[in-house]
């Protein structure tokens, strides 16, 4: 490379006024083109060709405390609108979903209070969000019956987790509810992490209620398969992930299994590659694996999931407009 | 900006024996209903008074707020009744 070509487009400097919509304030920071501002405009530019990629099929991974933390509804609409074609979570994350499906809430707290004070009203705390620990009880004792119901309509049939949250999502009245809307729109959900999370103490509890041929059985390999398969069928591939961890690798493992790379990738996270694990590592990285191609459209945005996430969302909306109807691959 | 709750600084109650002072219980309906996990796991009466109690309550308690909670409710009930 030449001296040149290294100086190649000057940063506009950003401009703003009180009218400007989303998408016009990320058309800011893709002038600026630096640092966040600019790794998100490039994940907009991403997300918004997986969505207009006909051929594309999107899967969306949750990890961390986005639901508690009321991406709920985001989530609920991207399903509705099409925007989203599998979704691999954290167990966590459709038990939070759960939660509110039954009636229950995540309330704003602080960060700096006394724990033990916490500990003695039967309180949670996820950072600065309080959950009572009722909530989780409540969900407890329906899940436990779910778990009684859906044992005996299957009658020793094995589940994966695909079919166990679809199995949920159908027993649910809330329209608000991913797992409902997921279920409604015929949008897998994967659990890969099942087991670590309120769903497993709940099953332990189903466990205790039945004999071995009147329990549940939900088979953790079962998914792998089914996930492999869609990513088979699928011309193109594209990931949006907020954290990473359990979800964003079974998605990658389905790229690399099926043989074929994601040709889309956006990444919001905001842990380092130097420690290794997979959150934190860079889609380069994931490049040495052949789970993201090469040539692939990517981006690593390092951001709390909480503020990126809804403006990327938003600005692409923006961008494709309310008549916009999405030809799913 | 969400202020921090304060700690009241007081010391939990003597305990007595109620099942909200039992290793075994989580809030239901705080402070007046718990679940008892052992019932629970056995699939029997679940959700009990917090004031309840039961020949295999333990000693073994948590620091927790529930009967202290529970038992003003019941006095400041009894008193509204009263006042009635």
């Amino acid at each position: 490379m030449k001296r040149e070509d290294f100086l190649q487009e000057p940063v506009t400097h950003m401009k703003l006024n009180s009218k400007m919509t989303v998408n016009e304030l990320i058309q800011q920071f893709n002038n600026s083109g630096c640092f966040g501002a600019g790794r998100l405009s490039t994940a907009c530019d991403i997300f918004e060709r997986m969505v207009r990629d006909d051929e594309c099929t999107i899967f969306l991974a949750l990890a961390g405390a986005i639901v508690p933390a009321g991406l709920r509804s985001v989530i609920s609409d991207m399903i509705r609108k099409k925007l989203v074609d599998v979704i691999v979570s954290t167990g966590a994350n459709m038990v939070h979903d759960l939660i509110e499906a039954l009636g229950g809430h995540h309330y704003k707290g602080h960060w700096l209070v006394d724990d033990s004070l916490l500990y003695g009203y039967h309180v949670y705390r996820i950072y600065d969000i309080f959950v009572p620990e009722e909530d989780f009880v409540k969900l407890d004792v329906e899940l436990t019956d779910m778990f009684d119901e859906i044992a005996g309509e299957n009658k020793g049939h094995t589940l994966s987790s695909r079919e166990f949250t679809r199995e949920i999502g159908s027993r649910l009245k809330d329209s608000n509810s991913i797992l409902r809307v997921a279920y409604e729109a015929n949008v897998p959900v994967f659990l890969p992490a099942i087991r670590d999370s309120e769903f497993g103490l709940a099953y332990r509890l189903h466990t205790k209620r039945h004999f071995k041929d009147k329990l549940l059985q939900v088979d953790a390999f079962k998914e792998v398969s089914e996930i492999v398969d869609i990513a088979i069928k699928s011309s193109h591939m594209g990931m949006v992930v907020i954290g990473g961890g359990v979800p964003r690798n079974a998605i990658q493992h389905a790229a690399v299994t099926a043989g074929k790379g994601l040709d889309y990738a956006v990444v919001i996270t905001m842990d380092r590659p130097e420690t290794g694990g997979l959150s934190g590592s860079t889609l380069e990285e994931t490049v040495s694996w052949g789970k993201v191609k090469k040539k692939a459209a990517k981006v690593m945005v390092i951001g709390d999931a909480l503020i990126v996430f809804p403006l990327m969302v938003a600005a692409v909306m923006e961008r494709l407009g309310d008549k916009f109807l999405r030809k799913t691959a | 900006m969400v202020k921090a709750p304060k700690t009241t600084g007081k010391k939990s109650e003597p305990r007595s024996r109620f099942c909200g002072n039992c290793y075994y219980h989580d809030a239901y309906e705080y402070p007046v209903l718990i679940i008892c996990k052992l019932r629970y796991s056995n699939s029997n009466d679940f959700i009990v008074p917090t004031l309840e109690w039961c020949e295999k309550w333990t000693r073994d308690t948590q620091e927790c707020f529930c009967v202290e909670e529970a038992l003003k409710k019941r006095n400041k009930g009894s008193v509204e009744h009263h006042k009635e």
